[in-house]
């Protein structure tokens, strides 16, 4: 395999976590609400997704409880926003310093053992084309149910009722109101549903990517997706390209290291997160992605009291 | 409004120690013939009861679930206090433990507290403390044996201080540039600053004697500060106590705090006042980041002497977390780092004593918090 084609690959697979919770967060967002406890469910997805698949024997099942675990977790954090009215952002961190403690107690079972993990599937025909087959079609399962769906999230989120419903609860809170419906409710399914993709997220990282679970394993990954969702404008394909692009990142210092290149480890790891604030830079300048009325609120709103 | 709190307050499971609440719970039928001063300060002590009632709720309710959550784990709840509550109290070394941890970890508080005094959020205090480790060793190593240790050591401060303060302007100088939230790009600098000092610590100044994990070279003695007395407690300890007076003076006395707090409260309204946004944006960051940079160049020169790869790991979230809990108030938020110390000193002592994680008390820490956030103090408005 050439070395960009690696690249490529390397960026949909370790793209493929990023994508899942960056797709939850967008949807928390669209209704209102940012979560950077996304770092936190993707975590206790991590854990639950690995220590499942390790006593289950199916990684499927893993999912399921990685699913489980992260909307358990973003719970918390909608109920102290939505009822108790709490700050956004400090909850959210708050949330992850409750993941961090609860993944390191629950996880020291689960850092030597081993487990069946996701293996690459080729698509027949598909995979043999070139660069793209290799590339797009040589993956394992969970990256292709992720191409199915952001096109399912964005039919989900500008084509149905229930979105509407969401968007609605994020932009302009009293229609939703002054037609009946319950915004805070509304609110909080869409936190609980973003935190379960940032589960899925978190259980595809340990049972696809690294196999193995070990403390703090997610390592920014969740707050990368809390940024390729502002972004990317919350629109799930701009999502999927943003989380390829880190993806991408993510990859290149293994990739560099294997290749024997010079350039120093650390610089090389920095470069994802470096690569986030230039194209949020870049992105913010051409002023594209307005942010729901809600969250402005509270990106912009007083921290104090 | 007190029922109504009361009625969800029980909701949440702690309901068995809402008893110790109801002396401020049922209004006392206003007296007819009391004057309107004795009934002010009726009010203002009903006020505190029942305040002093939350917070009190708040605490057992974090006890009970993280009972809950020892329990689940198997171990026993009853053991993991006792060792949490000897390790604290019963250990004659416990207050310098804590006065030592809780140096830097002031700083990291009062570097989120300034800036939210402004309505900036930053969570950056990780990347700031680091990057004032970074630039206090750096200009040790460009100095050298050059001048007196006294100048040199003053120097690392000085550096510390605006190294850290340059790495948060330049947060709140991408929110004003390019309108990125500051709370995302001072999370993510967390991550490069790290990397930073590993590139250095690894690298360039990789200390060749030092055997182990890689460190920088050590300080020498002259560029220490000096220890008081015979103990542990140097005097970054002491000058952590000024810093922390000036700063809540500052705030409160002198114009810049105020115009901050204006900011803070109403930017929109403030920049009609004809105030310079901007500016105090920048200057609050600044501030903040100059504080977290000092922390890391105090703990430098008055404790580790030589960066490592966990140098001052997670002081920063903490350090959020601290102020967060003073509700950004100077000497609360002191006295919440004291507090999140002692918490994390026990928790050290949990891996020995309960064969439980240290960051086990990440989890008390985050059960705490939430308690405090949503279920004591003023109930802001949606």
């Amino acid at each position: 395999m050439s070395f960009s084609t690696e690249l490529m690959t390397g960026a949909v697979l370790g793209g493929t976590p990023i994508l899942y919770a960056a797709l939850g967060e967008s949807i928390s967002e669209r209704a209102g609400v940012i979560n950077l406890g996304t770092e936190g469910s993707m975590l206790v997805g991590a854990l639950a997704g690995y220590a499942i698949t390790a006593e289950s024997g199916n990684p499927w099942v893993g999912l399921a409880g990685a699913a489980l675990g992260g909307a358990l977790l973003s719970s918390v954090h909608g109920f102290f926003v939505l009822w108790r009215k709490t700050n956004q952002l400090a909850t959210g961190l708050v949330v992850l310093f409750l993941a961090l403690g609860l993944t390191s107690l629950f996880g020291v079972n689960y850092v030597q053992s081993t487990i069946n993990s996701f293996q690459t599937i080729d698509v027949p025909l598909l995979s043999k084309i070139p660069v793209i087959g290799e590339v797009l079609f040589q993956q394992t399962a969970p990256v292709y149910v992720s191409y199915a769906l952001v096109p399912l999230l964005w039919l989900f989120l500008f084509r149905s009722r229930p979105g509407l419903y969401v968007r609605a609860a994020g932009e302009r809170a009293q229609v939703l109101t002054s037609y009946g419906r319950p915004v805070r409710l509304v609110q909080m399914l869409a936190v609980i549903g973003g935190g379960a993709l940032a589960g899925i997220g978190g259980g595809v990282l340990s049972t696809a990517y690294t196999n193995a679970w070990f403390e703090n394993m997610v390592q920014g990954r969740g707050f990368v997706a809390v940024a390729v969702a502002v972004f990317a404008a919350r629109s799930p394909f701009k999502v999927m390209a943003g989380a390829y692009l880190f993806g991408g990142a993510f990859a290149l210092s293994p990739l560099l290291q294997v290749r024997g290149v010079g350039i120093n480890q650390f610089a090389l790891d920095a470069l994802p997160y470096v690569l986030v604030i230039v194209v949020l830079t870049v992105i913010g300048r051409r002023g594209t992605s307005p942010a729901p009325e809600g969250l402005q609120a509270v990106f912009e709103g007083g921290a104090s009291e | 409004m007190s029922t109504s709190t009361t009625v969800t307050e029980t909701s949440v499971g702690a309901g068995d120690a809402v008893g110790s609440d109801g002396s401020g719970a049922p209004t006392p039928a206003p007296e007819p013939d009391v004057s309107v001063e004795e009934s002010a300060r009726a009010k203002q002590l009903k006020r505190i009861g029942i305040g002093l009632g939350r917070t009190l709720l708040a605490v057992l309710g974090t006890i009970v679930v993280f009972a809950i959550v020892i329990a689940i784990k198997g171990a026993n709840p009853v053991d993991t206090y006792r060792a949490l509550f000897n390790s604290i109290f019963h250990n004659s070394n416990a207050a310098t433990d804590i006065a030592l941890r809780a140096t830097p970890l002031v700083l990291a508080g009062l570097a989120v507290a300034v800036p939210a005094r402004a309505g900036l959020v930053n969570v950056g205090g990780e990347g700031q403390l680091l990057i004032g480790g970074v630039a206090g060793a750096g200009m040790a190593l460009a100095v050298g044996e050059a001048l007196p240790g006294e100048v040199t050591l003053v120097l690392i401060l000085v550096a510390g201080a605006l190294g850290g303060a340059l790495w948060a302007a330049l947060s709140v100088g991408l929110r004003l540039f390019a309108g990125i939230s500051e709370s995302v790009t001072t999370l993510l600098l967390n991550y490069v600053a790290l990397d930073l000092m590993l590139f250095l610590v690894f690298d360039p100044w990789k200390d060749p004697n030092a055997s182990g994990q890689p460190t920088s070279r050590p300080l020498p003695t002259s560029q220490q500060l000096p220890v008081l007395g015979n103990g542990r407690i140097h005097l970054g300890v002491l000058l952590t106590v000024v810093v922390l007076a000036i700063v809540a003076l500052v705030l409160k006395r002198t114009s810049w705090g105020f115009a901050l707090r204006v900011v803070g409260g109403n930017a929109e309204a403030a920049r009609r006042a004809g105030m310079r946004v901007g500016p105090l944006l920048i200057s609050a960051m600044f501030v903040g980041g100059a504080l977290a940079g000092l922390a890391g160049a105090i703990q430098l020169a008055g404790v580790e002497y030589k960066l490592r790869p966990l140098f001052l790991f997670g002081f920063g979230y903490v350090g959020f977390l601290a102020s967060w809990l003073g509700r950004h108030q100077p000497w609360r938020v002191a006295a919440a780092a004291i507090l999140l110390s002692a918490l994390v000193i026990g928790g050290d002592s949990l891996q020995i004593d309960s064969g439980l994680p240290a960051a086990t008390v990440n989890v008390l820490m985050a059960i705490l918090l939430l308690a405090v956030f949503g279920f004591t103090g003023k109930k802001r408005a949606a």
